[in-house]
């Protein structure tokens, strides 16, 4: 078997309606990969329904190297310092490497 | 209340709104499926808007309708201009900006009830009425986000500790060409005003080969979806308990003040009942989709579960249910 990566995964849980800034967030510092799941709940903002725009949150995962994270961790830091409600969760994990076709190069 | 007033109460579709409620005040797992939820209430927007058209397109271009508009244009701005003053006696200028926007903007469903609650009465209204809907929409969330700005800089000069200089203007949240974009972009606005052309270009022959659709089932799918907003109404209620007896009397008291500043403009220009009312509601709603939305990202130091709360949990549900007709007497009485 080929080798596991070390990469961190981001979590962040945040409302539907901070989806798009911080997407574009993300694209600011060359993440071009995320993955965006419907969530519903409940926490200090109050029930989160899931039925509405503004009562309806989301689980953005993205896989990033630890330097990326440094950089992404400033800009949400920042956000949260502006009030926006965000939890951003920092998991290590391994990941089995993406396969490079042959032939192709690296984009990493 | 006369009987005929007091039927509205008996609509089948407040009916169901109740019902909704009672399913959620009993914990009962009754629920409308989030994607099924959302088909429902582009339904209504189309089938509002293709009906506006339709009435537009036999009704013309006439004065009485740039009367309406301009009362409807007028109380986008003047709503957050009164209103802002009275809510910074209790609150903080965030949440205060944010709560007038809300009450500033209007709700497509309070409309559509509203729309709903005439025809029961037999009374008809303009098709224009669609447009008012779409332009009282964003004036009041732009001055509510220039409040905002106002207490930030207010607070920075305080040396209070608040982040002026990184605000969200940097993440394209913030300016004025943006909110401008997510008020008129918003997929609600698209459809409505795009059905109200529709309806405009097809005409009353075009109408008929719709109507069984958009026409015929209008009042089951209101009836079904008031279903769905009955329980998220009765499950934001259980969360307003910490609201204090301000805000209360505020979502109970502007709708109707709001409603009599212009059924006051309307009556001294002579518009119909039906274009009062149908004004009056829109000044009377608050919006739960658009405005809070925007909000959340171009306000964010305000507590959503305050402005969101209070429009959908006290407001919504008092001008489905009693407002509408309260506001039909009080211009029959006029």
């Amino acid at each position: 078997m080929r080798r596991l990566e070390q990469k961190k995964l981001l979590t962040l849980i945040t409302s539907r309606a901070l989806e798009k800034m911080i997407i574009e967030t993300l694209r600011l510092r060359g993440v071009g990969g995320y993955t965006v799941v419907q969530a519903s709940g409940a926490g200090s903002s109050g029930l989160q329904s899931g039925m509405l725009e503004c009562d309806s949150n989301i689980l953005i995962y993205i896989i990033l190297s630890e330097a990326r994270l440094v950089t992404l961790l400033d800009d949400l830091d920042d956000m949260m310092h502006r009030n926006y409600r965000i939890k951003v969760i920092v998991t290590d994990i391994s990941i089995l490497p993406r396969k490079i076709a042959r032939g192709s190069a690296s984009d990493e | 209340m006369d009987a005929k007033s007091f039927a509205t109460l008996l609509d089948p579709a407040i009916l169901f709104f109740f019902l909704g409620m009672f399913a959620a005040m009993v914990r009962s797992n009754l629920e409308i499926p989030a994607p099924i939820a959302k088909v429902l209430s582009l339904y209504l927007l189309m089938a509002i808007g293709i009906k506006g058209g339709v009435a537009l397109s036999v009704s013309g271009i006439h004065a009485q309708m740039m009367v309406g508009l301009s009362i409807a244009l007028f109380m986008a701005f003047f709503v957050p201009l009164y209103t802002f003053p009275l809510l910074r006696r209790k609150l903080d200028g965030f949440n205060a900006a944010a709560i007038a926007a809300t009450y500033g903007s209007v709700s497509a469903v309070t409309f559509i009830a509203a729309g709903q609650f005439l025809d029961n009465q037999g009374v008809a209204y303009g098709g224009y009425m669609a447009v008012a809907l779409v332009i009282m929409e964003a004036p009041a969330v732009i001055m509510a986000v220039g409040l905002a700005a106002l207490t930030r800089a207010r607070l920075a000069k305080k040396d209070v500790t608040v982040a002026v200089t990184n605000t969200a203007r940097d993440h394209g949240a913030f300016s004025l060409k943006n909110i401008l974009h997510e008020s008129f972009t918003d997929g609600a606005i698209i459809l409505l005003m795009g059905s109200l052309l529709i309806g405009v270009i097809v005409g009353e022959d075009g109408y008929k080969v719709i109507k069984p659709f958009t026409g015929d089932l209008f009042k089951g799918v209101l009836a079904f979806f008031l279903l769905e907003m009955g329980i998220l109404v009765a499950r934001r209620v259980r969360e307003m308990k910490g609201v204090g007896p301000f805000l209360v009397a505020f979502a109970f008291l502007i709708p109707i003040l709001n409603a009599v500043i212009v059924i006051s403009l309307a009556h001294f220009s002579g518009l119909s009942t039906g274009d009062t009312l149908m004004l009056a509601v829109l000044a009377a709603s608050a919006s739960y989709i658009v405005v809070p939305a925007v909000v959340r990202v171009a306000i964010p130091e305000a507590n959503p579960g305050l402005y969101f709360g209070m429009a959908l949990a006290l407001t919504f549900p008092f001008n489905i249910v009693l407002g509408i007709p309260l506001y039909y007497h009080v211009i029959q009485a006029f």
